[in-house]
């Protein structure tokens, strides 16, 4: 019998013929290969944050095989002689055996804390793009509550994770966290005995946080990023006006390859730069901090960044007490503001934004397209606004380190603070809007009256001008016609063109085009007819 | 318990030679007989530093005690007075303070002090180390006080594990878990530590020089304080950091600009690239 | 915009057409997507000296890589990386790894982008988004399909089975809830918990203060100008089981001592201090840090955590920041051994504010 020849080239083919007998995928795959994504840099912001996350769970799976979540009292006997012989929790302890006497253990830690770091920062730095661009409107408000949810769950992931070292540091966060807790008006003492088991410390809250962090908030956390980006995958991404594109469709790159492999490769490059920073630049070293003890703290305490402003915002609230003149009389502490009402209200505000915003401006519409954060003064402004409140609490959270380290006095930080806190927003608010009409005015100035050339002419009478070029034929006066599209207008002369920049090169330009490529098998594709017709370039990152 | 411990203490410090307290036992003995000695001392104290505030017939001074004085009345009478008794409103007085306060504060350069301000601040040396000394005995001279004891290395036999423990409840709350020092209020400030010789920190623990508690020898021991200088100089100073730059050691206020600074930007670096049209 | 079967010359596509190019199919199967390319360029020419210098690039990208995961593997192995005191080479473990594992992560990742970016051909496409497109006939289908499925339920017409399921399956939530709630919750008032600290005396024993070592604590032991954190001298008194309990013994300097016990006076705490000595509790009544940055010639008591601060000599008053409630002091005396004992428990309680704490 003659054997049949085995057929390599035929594998794969037989094999996806296998597949789709079973499955019928290939129309589905098909979809997914050709779905068009657009493409700007803004849009990267989000996968920071997801691709962080990932990093997270993988270092997160390396430090569980070696942290042991209990508070018993051991005394530690490790590499690191400085603690040799001190009793510590068996957290603690294991902590340091990480840091210490797990082989590459501390990278892994500090890979860890950074990506959690850089996970939080993608997450706000992502969220300003999308409200600053007003990509939380119609129909995407659902995917603008479940952000800043992630938020608020991420700030849980991080809160806790910090606890879990029981060092000295996270263990006074926790002593605030618990009188947080504490603060809350008539059941506060039941909500924290009930979480702590008993008064704070007690023998357990390590065992909790550690089910949370590891498997709870993960769970959720997962949970909302899958309908986040299958939200982003049904709607569709948002994508910036400019040639073609309108509110009904999407420009860009088909899925595969392109556009898959910048993904791939972007989340090296996200792992890299964690990496790089989890090797060179030393985090959270819990080994000077000391196992958690109440009677022991650092000057300069504080919580992570993300968590510095509830900080700040207790450092500049007044000691104002309300006392409830009730039977024995019932206080609401001045700590409850700060910490418990205003992350309510900025969590309120947050979710509710899209909604707002929507009726105040009568706009029920669908919009895909986004707006240039010039074009909307107001709600570049209440950003703006947002931001400045923002970062002054969490300066104030740091207030002591600054007081320290510019010879300021600390008395002075909180005093700026507060007046800070007050005033500065509203200015903030003020200058922006003012910018953004500065900015509106002058695109109208270059689509009336064209681009600035540098050639200066002398006139008859002796006057001297400068010469425009118009950005269309002019009418009777000189004067362009084009109506402004909501995207870049060109405002220098090697920017002028209708498709893309002229000008080539990220870091430099390259002033030449390269050799022009022609490929016999793949024709260059015309453009259709109406791409030619709209003038503004896009622009160049 | 109203009378002045640190002068005692300083006075029996240089009646015994040494102010050092051994064993438990010896400790309760030797503070009965310090109790005693104290009382008997209380009298003859007065009557040692009563005379010396009217000034002129001090009893002689030692040859570098003269020395220290010479010094002494051109560099800082202006704010601490003829015979160091003090000026109202800008220098206190130098009786009893010790050779220990001297030290600590003309050795780190913070007197003499350039202008009056909340606190003084360590500055480049003034006098040369034999200059220092004679000061230190001319302030000893005239009211006693609190000594730190001879050579340069006074954590010889300290201990690290015992220091970091002491360190921690005693003094993180102001200089930080790291040693780089923090904020007091109203523009005063625990200073870093980490140009602070051995010699300093023993002689700010004995004398509490300004704002600082003081730690006497009864409080912190001998053994212990050379336990704290060795956490302070052999981990929190010598010891290299083992994951990498520290960022100043200033904790999460530096980590949270560091991942803007570094972590965002270069990341958003490479998106604009990413998406760039090269 | 138009899908592509709007658009002109664009015939359907016979895709056994042996002239075909795989490209053509690729654009069939894109306009049956509603995808549009509208662009699709090469960037570089095939064999041109531009593509050749692109893959060595890329190349070189992967290969350094290599390298530097194999460094990283060199230096996990045999790199000595255990502590030891000092700057020793084991302070640079850690970095090295950092290193050579982010630019292997570089490496492969610029590697890959180039590879994409510069060696794939650019392309521009559109793909119809179909949004408002639902047909009011599938909203209507849908919509009838539920109402019919929710008649043929018949909740409306047999209220019972509604109203009896609700009412069957309301306990079972709880049932859901109370093993969580009720193995949770805690009493937060067993054994006077929250009012009571370590002092508390004991069988009519008082406690005495003890340093962090157990060793009772003498007048003699702290000189005028300093504080030391003292503990209840009963068992675990110097462990987290205490957590309320640390307090600072502070010792006074005359004029200091005399002014508070004025004030002290008159806060009713007139015989709380023991001569020269003050004992106020560490913890904040803010949020609970220790509040223990003594200044001992201003004698304000900072907090680090959100800087209140406390004049020691106004019966630790808080002066600045958000504390709104005066530092507790503890009664102190020495006994006949010539040890701080204390008188009583707290007078007031001792830790951050709540709701029912007056």
């Amino acid at each position: 019998m003659k054997r049949r020849k085995f057929d390599v080239a035929a594998v794969p083919g037989n094999t996806a013929r296998a597949v789709d007998d079973r499955f019928q995928v290939a129309t589905p795959l098909r979809r997914l290969l050709n779905k068009v994504f657009p493409d700007h840099w803004s849009f990267l912001l989000g996968e920071i944050a997801l691709f962080s996350f990932i990093v997270l769970l993988l270092t997160g799976v390396f430090l569980t095989f070696f942290f042991e979540p209990s508070m018993t009292e051991v005394i530690y006997n490790g590499s690191y002689a400085p603690l040799r012989g001190t009793p510590m929790s068996a957290a603690y302890a294991s902590s340091l055996d990480i840091s210490f006497d797990v082989r590459g253990g501390l990278i892994m830690r500090q890979m860890h804390h950074w990506a959690a770091l850089l996970f939080m920062a993608a997450i706000v730095v992502h969220m300003l793009r999308i409200f600053f661009t007003g990509a939380f409107r119609k129909p995407r408000e659902t995917n603008w509550i479940i952000g800043s949810l992630l938020f608020w769950v991420g700030f849980l992931a991080g809160f806790t994770g910090y606890s879990l070292p029981d060092d000295g540091l996270s263990g006074t966060g926790l002593r605030i966290a618990s009188a947080i807790m504490l603060s809350i008006p008539v059941i506060g003492s039941w909500v924290t005995t009930s979480i702590f088991g008993g008064e704070f410390p007690g023998t357990i809250i390590i065992s909790r946080f550690f089910i949370a962090h590891v498997l709870l908030i993960p769970a959720l956390l997962v949970a909302l990023i899958s309908v986040h980006l299958g939200l982003v995958f049904k709607q569709k991404h948002t994508q910036w006006p400019g040639p073609g594109r309108t509110n009904g469709n999407v420009v860009g790159e088909r899925m595969f390859p392109r556009y898959a492999i910048k993904q791939g490769g972007f989340f090296m490059v996200v792992f890299g730069v964690i990496a790089l920073m989890g090797g060179l630049f030393q985090i959270n070293p819990i080994w000077l901090f000391g196992p958690y003890e109440a009677w022991v703290v650092s000057a300069a305490s504080q919580p992570d960044w993300y968590v510095m402003f509830l900080d700040g915002s207790t450092r500049l609230m007044p000691d104002w007490e309300i006392f409830i003149p009730i039977g024995d009389g019932y206080v609401i502490p001045p700590l409850f503001w700060p910490t418990v009402v205003l992350p309510g209200i900025l969590v309120g505000l947050s979710t509710l934004y899209p909604f707002l915003e929507a009726r105040y401006l009568k706009d029920y519409r669908s919009h895909n397209l986004l707006q240039r954060p010039r074009d909307v003064p107001f709600r570049t402004g209440l950003g703006a606004m947002a931001i400045t409140f923002y970062v002054i609490l969490t300066l104030s959270g740091a207030n002591d380190v600054i007081a320290d380290k510019f010879h300021i006095s600390l008395n002075a930080m909180t005093w700026a603070g507060r007046i800070g806190l007050l005033i500065l927003p509203p200015i903030a608010y003020y200058v922006t809007y003012r910018l953004c009409l500065g900015l509106q005015q002058h695109d109208r100035e270059v689509l009336a009256h064209g681009v600035e050339t540098g050639i200066i002419r002398r006139l008859p009478d002796g006057r001297f001008v400068e010469v425009h070029q118009p950005l269309s034929a002019p009418d009777e006066h000189g004067h362009g016609e084009l109506p402004y599209a909501g995207w870049v207008v060109p405002k220098k002369m090697n920017r002028l063109g209708a498709l893309g920049p002229a000008v080539r090169g990220f870091f430099y330009p390259i002033e030449k085009p390269a050799e022009a490529p022609v490929s016999p098998g793949h024709p260059p594709v015309e453009p259709r007819a109406e791409r030619a017709e709209i003038g503004s370039g896009e622009k160049q990152s | 318990m109203t009378s002045d411990n640190d002068r005692r203490r300083g006075l029996l410090a240089r009646l015994r030679g040494r102010p050092v307290a051994r064993s438990r036992g010896r400790r309760r003995l030797g503070a009965a007989v310090r109790l005693v000695a104290a009382l008997m001392l209380a009298g003859g104290a007065y009557t040692l530093l009563a005379p010396s505030a009217s000034a002129q017939d001090n009893p002689p001074l030692s040859t570098a005690a003269a020395d220290g004085k010479a010094l002494f009345d051109v560099s800082c009478v202006t704010c601490h007075g003829r015979n160091a008794q003090g000026v109202e409103g800008r220098g206190p007085s130098l009786i009893g303070v010790g050779a220990a306060s001297v030290e600590f504060q003309v050795s780190s350069g913070r007197m003499p002090m350039a202008r009056q301000e909340a606190q003084a601040a360590r500055k480049p040396v003034v006098f040369s180390p034999d200059e220092i000394d004679q000061l230190a005995a001319y302030v000893q001279e005239l009211g006693g006080g609190p000594v730190v004891p001879a050579g340069d290395n006074l954590h010889a036999d300290g201990n690290v594990a015992i220091g970091g423990e002491l360190y921690r409840i005693n003094c993180s709350q102001c200089h930080a878990f790291s040693g780089g020092g923090g904020a007091l209020s109203s523009g005063k400030y625990a200073p870093s530590l980490r140009p602070a010789t051995d010699r300093q920190i023993y002689a700010a623990m004995l004398s509490g020089p300004q704002n600082m508690p003081v730690f006497g020898d009864n409080q912190i021991t001998p053994e212990q304080k050379a336990d704290i200088i060795a956490y302070i100089q052999q981990t929190l100073n010598s010891d290299g950091d083992p994951g990498g730059f520290n960022l100043g050691r200033y904790g999460p206020s530096t980590e949270g600009i560091a991942i803007f600074l570094v972590g965002i930007v270069a990341l958003v670096f490479a998106s604009l690239w990413i998406a760039g049209k090269s | 915009m138009s899908t592509h079967t709007a658009e002109p010359g664009h015939e359907p596509v016979d895709l056994n057409d042996p002239r075909l190019s795989r490209f053509d199919i690729v654009r069939e199967g894109a306009r049956r997507d509603d995808i549009e390319i509208v662009h699709y360029e090469p960037q570089v020419v095939p064999g041109s000296k531009a593509e050749r210098r692109l893959v060595r690039t890329v190349a070189a990208m992967f290969l350094l890589t290599g390298v530097a995961a194999t460094a990283f593997l060199v230096i996990y192995i045999w790199w000595p990386w255990e502590y030891e005191p000092g700057r020793g080479g084991d302070k640079l473990y850690t970095p090295l790894l950092g290193v050579t594992l982010g630019i292997a992560l570089l490496g492969i990742g610029f590697g890959i982008l180039t590879w994409g970016k510069k060696l794939l051909p650019k392309e521009v496409s559109i793909q119809d988004r179909h949004e408002g497109v639902v047909s009011s006939d599938d909203r209507l289908i849908t919509g009838e399909t539920m109402t019919y499925m929710a008649d043929e339920l018949g909740v409306k017409r047999r209220p019972l089975l509604g109203v009896s399921l609700l009412a069957g399956l309301a306990p079972v939530g709880a049932v859901v809830a109370a093993p969580l709630v009720g193995g949770l919750i805690s009493q937060p008032h067993k054994n006077n918990q929250m009012f009571t600290t370590g002092f508390a005396p004991r069988d009519g024993q008082k406690i005495r203060l003890i340093r962090e070592d157990g060793r009772p604590i003498r007048p003699a032991d702290i000189s005028a100008g300093g504080q030391i954190t003292v503990f209840p001298g009963v068992e675990h008194g110097v462990s987290n089981k205490y957590a309320d309990s640390p307090t600072l013994l502070i010792h006074l300097r005359d004029a200091d001592a005399e002014e508070s016990r004025r004030n002290n006076e008159r806060e009713g705490h007139g015989d709380y201090m023991w001569g020269n000595y003050a004992a106020y509790s560490k913890i904040c009544t803010h949020a609970g840090c220790p509040a223990s940055l003594y200044e001992q010639q201003t004698n304000r008591l900072l907090c680090p955590c959100h800087q209140s601060q406390f004049l020691i000599t106004d019966n630790a008053k808080p002066v600045f920041g958000p504390a709104s409630r005066r530092l507790p002091q503890l009664p102190i005396e020495v006994d006949a051994e010539g040890y701080f004992v204390a008188r009583s428990d707290y007078t007031e309680t001792v830790g951050p504010d709540f709701w029912e704490r007056p």
